[in-house]
């Protein structure tokens, strides 16, 4: 197998860890939209949980466009 | 160009399909949150509400009501001559009104055969999770009334 195209392996397997992580990330907002959605149904007290999701949730979007930058400049790469 | 062509989703569009999911999602919880937020403020602001005269619910009777907002259907109860309970009408489940059943001393969900105890509001059977939502009653004077929402939250 050529170098170049070992690399070219090795950039797509990459690539497909970095989608995966993205799509655990997004599946994870949706179970933070959940949970808020159920104190606002339950009447819940507590607006540390609320703030948690957010919070979290806020990360979490930063984290999957982080990723996608990283993402689209490895693939211009190859 | 060919109907695959045209229709073709690069690699690029489909990674920005699922950041904008992204932030989809985190809008989706602010507003969730912004939402809980408005309607506990509104219900704080809430003063006790009189739902009616004691000798007009006769024992093993109800009176239907609305608290606090006229989107909240409720229902008292008269469960003995001492003893009354007031729950949110809306079923835990999807949110059908429950009716009450004096022979089993149940309030029945007529949607999809939930069961809720009148005595305290828990689930009997069927498919609701939660119990219903109970409101603190008072009765002063022969008269019944809601305690507003702040009391509430400090006595559970």
């Amino acid at each position: 197998m050529s170098p170049e195209r070992h690399l070219r392996q090795r950039t797509s397997i990459v690539l497909h860890m970095v989608m995966a992580f993205v799509v655990m990330i997004l599946l994870a907002q949706l179970w933070f939209f959940t949970v808020v959605l159920e104190t606002m149904e339950t009447h819940g007290k507590s607006d540390t949980v609320e703030l948690a999701a957010i919070l979290c949730s806020l990360m979490g979007c930063g984290v999957v466009w982080i990723l996608i930058r990283y993402y689209m400049r490895m693939e211009k790469s190859q | 160009m060919k109907w695959g062509d045209d229709t073709y989703i690069t690699r690029r569009e489909f990674t920005k399909f699922l950041g904008l999911t992204s932030v989809g999602f985190l809008l989706g919880t602010c507003l969730a949150a912004i939402r809980r937020w408005t309607k506990q403020s509104q219900l704080k602001q809430q003063e006790e509400f009189l739902i009616g005269k004691l000798e007009d619910i006769p024992v093993g009777g109800y009176k239907l009501f609305r608290y606090p907002t006229e989107n909240d259907p409720c229902i008292l109860l008269r469960l003995t001559r001492e003893k009354l309970v007031a729950y949110n009408q809306h079923c835990t489940h999807l949110a059908c009104p429950v009716y009450f059943r004096p022979e089993t001393a149940q309030l029945v969900c007529p949607c999809h055969e939930g069961f809720f105890s009148a005595e305290d509001g828990r689930v009997l059977a069927g498919p609701p999770k939660r119990p219903l939502a109970r409101l603190t009653i008072e009765v002063k004077s022969g008269r019944v009334w809601v305690k507003p929402w702040e009391d509430r939250a400090n006595e559970s």
